[in-house]
């Protein structure tokens, strides 16, 4: 009859635990949602955030408090403008706010997915949306601060698709100081009710232009007079 | 819409037996009856059963059109190194699935298929979708998923030339306690092996949750795929920290030998488990409320502490020595 040996189980679990202990509270326990958000490591990143971006938010309170949106921003080069945006947006609204765009390579894609990247594919955004989720998109880079570049139709129509808002969002910040601001604007609305492609397109032209009027009024992130400006005053 | 005749391919493994044991208690369930290779793991008080290998075509389909069923519930299904290797679970799986389908179509009475399918179909290629919902066509990149889509596409198939509606139960990986799953055996390891670089998330469900998804779709006639995917997700770490295992951190080339190891110390890893170290798995589940009424309850995250709450070995007494 075959009978059952007893391994030195608890030994065994005591060398394991003794020897885990110096590495165990690196190690996040906890859990993702389920686009791989980790609201962990978010918090853990927060204080590196904030030493390099101090920002201001306006205008969230014409973000929806339960539905999806899309909310469009302009992107200078290297200012990794959705990060700070969807990360500020995120502190401002207390809701998850993803943004698009992470590269599908380790580590950065991964890293990204951590902090709520999701992949620059409409079926993708669109997916989020539908779920109720609030999604930053950049518009094409552009190399002046003020200027918003133009906005993938293709990723406006997930929007059109799942039935939800889209918002422009003006963003600033300086490539050296760590002043930044967050603009949210009022809800694009398209002048005519398309039934086909149209409506994406003109979705948006449409938010670009908004966007671009925004970033108009919202001057530079230096303001006030310059040292000399009272020298041209009457 | 009393007394439907059933049949349970697959009533041998964990998960026929569950949703056998389910169907039982269904007052619209007339007859029950289960064809595996294995006898089922639980006591059935209503079900007949009948032991045939899934490659004896001939007595298959001489006990199904005997039987003629109303659904076919078709559940025999080999996971790679589940139970059987992957040339073996494939042969399997496509015996089974030509003598089952095949036999179910020459019924009169069949009005409902429902097959065990699962969301490595998806497939993890580069640029796939996080959660991929129903609406994205399948691109398998694993075994598993391949000999899944080709069983969906039978099925498909096999429903449209005779006029039935087929229902497909796409399932995140499965675990419960006694489920032969290779994740739940790889993840139960002293020592468990993850990617550093990637450690991405994936969802499971929990064995009787899928069970309940079976049941709903015989009895709706569900006619489409649906993702059933328990809520949440968790990272390759995540998971083992809450198991308090051992993590191993490995970046690429030394996966070949640590499958090996692995196989070595009785936890195979194959392609479709280590894709989900690597690339990660989730989708999108939210469709089965709506389509079948019933949506998992258990979360991945507690599927994954019950995973690890479970015995080992769970000793049971002996009855002479009791007596005594």
């Amino acid at each position: 009859m075959a009978t059952i040996i007893d391994l030195p189980r608890r030994a065994f679990d005591t060398t394991r635990s003794i020897a885990m202990a110096p590495v165990r509270p690196l190690i996040p326990a906890g859990m993702v949602d389920e686009w791989g958000r980790d609201d962990h490591v978010i918090r853990a990143l927060s204080p590196l955030l904030r030493l390099r971006w101090n920002v201001s938010v306006g205008g969230d309170q014409h973000l929806p408090s339960r539905s999806g949106a899309l909310l469009v921003t302009n992107d200078r080069r290297f200012s990794f403008s959705p990060l700070y945006t969807s990360w500020a947006l995120a502190q401002a609204t207390g809701r998850p706010v993803r943004f698009v765009g992470h590269p599908d390579v380790v580590p950065f894609g991964p890293a990204l997915r951590r902090m709520g990247a999701i992949l620059r594919n409409p079926a993708e955004v669109r997916g989020a949306l539908h779920h109720g989720e609030l999604v930053v998109l950049a518009t094409a880079p552009t190399n002046h601060p003020r200027s918003a570049g133009a906005v993938d139709p293709a990723l406006v129509g997930a929007a059109v698709m799942a039935g939800v808002s889209v918002f422009p969002v003006a963003s600033m910040s300086s490539p050296l100081g760590r002043s930044a601001r967050v603009q949210v604007g009022a809800q694009v609305r398209p002048r005519k009710k398309r039934r086909g492609p149209l409506a994406e397109h003109e979705l948006a032209e449409m938010t670009q232009r908004h966007l671009q009027r925004m970033l108009d009024e919202l001057g530079g992130m230096q303001t006030g007079m310059t040292a000399i400006d009272w020298l041209g005053e009457g | 819409m009393r007394g439907q005749r059933l049949l349970v391919s697959g009533m041998g493994g964990e998960l026929g037996s569950l949703v056998a044991s389910m169907l039982e208690d269904e007052p619209w369930v007339g007859s029950l009856f289960g064809i595996d290779v294995d006898p089922p793991r639980r006591r059935l008080r209503k079900a007949e059963f009948l032991r045939i290998e899934p490659t004896d075509r001939d007595r298959i389909v001489e006990v199904v059109t005997a039987f003629d069923p109303h659904v076919l519930v078709h559940l025999a299904v080999w996971e790679p190194d589940a139970r059987a290797g992957t040339d073996l679970a494939r042969a399997f799986t496509e015996a089974a699935a030509h003598a089952f389908i095949g036999a179910a179509a020459e019924c009169r009475s069949l009005e409902s298929i429902v097959v065990r399918s699962g969301i490595e179909l998806y497939g993890r290629d580069r640029h796939a979708l996080t959660r991929p919902d129903e609406s994205v066509l399948p691109h398998p990149t694993s075994e598993y998923g391949r000999m899944l889509t080709r069983l969906e596409a039978a099925a498909r198939q096999a429903g449209e030339r005779i006029g039935v509606p087929v229902g497909m139960l796409r399932l995140a990986p499965v675990l419960g306690p006694h489920v032969p799953s290779p994740l739940g055996r790889l993840l139960r390891q002293s020592v468990v092996p993850y990617s550093l670089l990637a450690d991405p998330p994936f969802s499971v469900v929990e064995d009787a949750d899928a069970a309940r998804a079976f049941v709903a779709a015989a009895q709706r006639r569900l006619d489409q795929p649906v993702n059933v995917v328990g809520p949440g997700a968790i990272t390759g770490l995540q998971a083992i920290a809450r198991g308090r295992r051992i993590p191993v951190p490995l970046f690429g080339p030394e996966w070949g030998l640590t499958r090996r190891l692995s196989h070595l110390v009785g936890a195979p890893i194959p392609d479709h488990v280590l894709e989900v170290l690597h690339r990660g798995r989730l989708a999108d589940g939210s469709r089965a409320q709506q389509l079948l009424g019933v949506a998992p309850t258990v979360s991945t995250p507690e599927v994954i502490d019950r995973l690890y709450a479970w015995e080992s070995v769970v000793r049971v007494p002996s009855p002479i020595r009791g007596a005594a």
